[in-house]
């Protein structure tokens, strides 16, 4: 079993995966609260851009990841806060403007390749140690400002209004949670890869949901989940050749059936 | 004569919204330990003037002032207490225990990064106990009933130790029972806590007897410093057509 730790590249792997695991879950939990689950997905396919740009111009994709996504995120409330636009709607047409926007890049750019796959569905084999410490500074610093403002996004996700009315900075607030959401978007595609990590970040905290307990405890066993099915899917991973972000869904998956079951009234 | 400064005035206000006026200058005052009623049509614009007093709202022209402050400058939103009209109707299975909800009261007066303080867990305990809600605080907010989520809701806005409550129909969906015992307790807030009250309901059948004084909103404002005449005046006539009379009648019966 602890055979694949014998491996430089399955350290860095699990290392950057239980980082994203922490960081994926805390973040969707205030995510899915505001039934806004779906930004996720929207701002992974932007991170998309990022890495095309990055494949193709020689940059470092990760680094663009991070910026296309954050800039994607700013033009999501934009576009909601000053066009009246439905938010589900925004979400749907920049999905697949960005993923358009992708394909074209590394087509034009000659880069449609392995490396790209390995950036849709997560590769353990793909993390370097730069990646490794990538994700550590950024993850300490997104985790810092969600548990730092944690109280203020809870009460925003239970009522944004309320929240208003008590002298709480809602706006500000909201356009810092979904920044986060789109570093830690970023930051998780090598492993997770862009058109899994929606998985990560909502299927977590639903299936914690499903055990009806007090904001501290859900959170808790969203971050339990989140762990375990990335220490199983990366397990997965190596022993079967399968791309670690489906094993670590396909996980995820197992234990949200077992929790519908389990809390099934 | 002593001059005290009213926690809201208003002057000469109205609200548009596109060629509809829903306010139309409407100037009011109202002063510490008050309780007051606002009561008017559906659609008679009684929640956009409340919205209009939280800043949730910007007024088309005329002012609000909190505290003697202009909305966008008032700093102390811990001395309000409000209490939406969909208060009651919560996401079944939102995670979050009678005791998080009453905690998000103390939420803007926390530092960063800190935990419950000693303060700020009596003032949550205190809280709990005024609105009789400590005996369910490990319970899921989803499995109260509406009776009890009406009072978690309330105990939530007296954690953070305001001096006015706004409650917008608070009653919709609350059986009688509940609706005396949480008159009560609003009663025993307004004069042993003398936290001033507002009230908005468009069910003039329900007005409690302690309401001191009554705002008609229907676009315009009247104000009636005596709520029992008000109720069988020709203006209030005028408003609600024939449910004026009803009541007037229903108050005779007594």
């Amino acid at each position: 079993m602890f055979e694949m730790f014998a491996y430089d590249f399955m350290q860095r792997a699990f290392l950057a995966g239980m980082i994203i695991a922490v960081l994926a879950s805390v973040s969707g939990t205030f995510i899915v609260l505001r039934r806004y689950s779906m930004i996720s997905e929207t701002l992974a396919h932007s991170a998309l851009v990022g890495v095309a740009v990055g494949l193709v111009a020689g940059f470092n994709p990760i680094w663009m990841a991070v910026i296309v996504s954050i800039l994607s995120a700013w033009l999501i409330e934009y576009l909601r806060a000053y066009f009246s636009l439905y938010s589900d709607a925004v979400l749907a047409i920049l999905l697949s403007g960005s993923l358009a926007i992708a394909v074209i890049i590394v087509s034009l750019g000659g880069a449609f390749n392995n490396s790209l796959f390995s950036y849709l569905f997560g590769s353990i084999l793909s993390v370097s140690s730069a990646d490794v410490i990538t994700i550590s500074i950024f993850g300490t610093l997104c985790l810092s400002v969600l548990l730092l403002f944690s109280k203020e996004f809870y009460f925003i996700a239970y009522d944004e209004e309320v929240a208003k009315t008590s002298g709480i900075k809602v706006k500000l607030l909201n356009f810092l949670l979904v920044s986060i959401v789109a570093v830690i978007i970023a930051l998780s595609i090598r492993v997770v890869g862009s058109l899994l990590i929606g998985a990560l970040m909502v299927i977590p905290t639903v299936s914690a949901m499903q055990y009806r307990q007090g904001f501290v405890r859900t959170l808790l066993i969203s971050l339990a989940f989140a762990l375990l099915s990335v220490a199983s899917g990366m397990t997965l991973s190596f022993y079967f050749s399968l791309p670690s972000g489906a094993t670590i869904v396909l996980s995820i998956l197992v234990i949200f059936i077992i929790s519908l079951v389990v809390n099934k009234r | 004569m002593k001059f005290t400064l009213p926690i809201f005035d208003v002057k000469n206000l109205y609200f548009r919204a596109g060629d509809q006026e829903i306010l139309s200058n409407i100037s009011l005052e109202i002063f510490g330990a008050e309780y007051i009623a606002i009561i008017g049509p559906n659609g008679g614009g009684k929640t956009t003037l409340i919205r209009v007093l939280l800043g949730l709202e910007k007024p088309t022209s005329g002012e609000a002032r909190i505290f003697g402050k202009r909305i966008k400058d008032f700093k102390e939103w811990h001395k309000i207490g409000y209490v939406p009209q969909r208060a009651i109707h919560v996401d079944a299975n939102f995670p979050a225990t009678v005791e998080d909800v009453v905690n998000m009261g103390r939420t803007s007066q926390r530092k960063l990064f800190s935990r419950m303080s000693k303060e700020d867990n009596a003032c949550v305990l205190d809280a709990m106990n005024k609105m009789d809600v400590y005996s369910l605080k490990d319970k899921m907010i989803g499995t109260l009933s509406g009776g009890q989520r009406q009072r978690v809701m309330i105990a939530r806005a007296l954690a953070s130790k305001p001096e006015i409550l706004i409650l917008d129909e608070p009653n919709t969906g609350v059986d009688m029972v509940s609706q005396k015992r949480f008159y009560a307790l609003l009663k025993q807030l307004n004069q042993e806590e003398k936290i001033t009250i507002v009230f908005i309901t468009h069910d003039i059948g329900v007005i409690a007897d302690d309401i001191a004084r009554l705002f008609t909103i229907n676009q315009k404002a009247i104000i009636c410093n005596n709520p029992k005449e008000a109720l069988s005046c020709e203006e209030m006539s005028e408003l609600y057509g024939i449910e004026a009379h009803l009541l007037h009648n229903h108050k005779h019966e007594h």
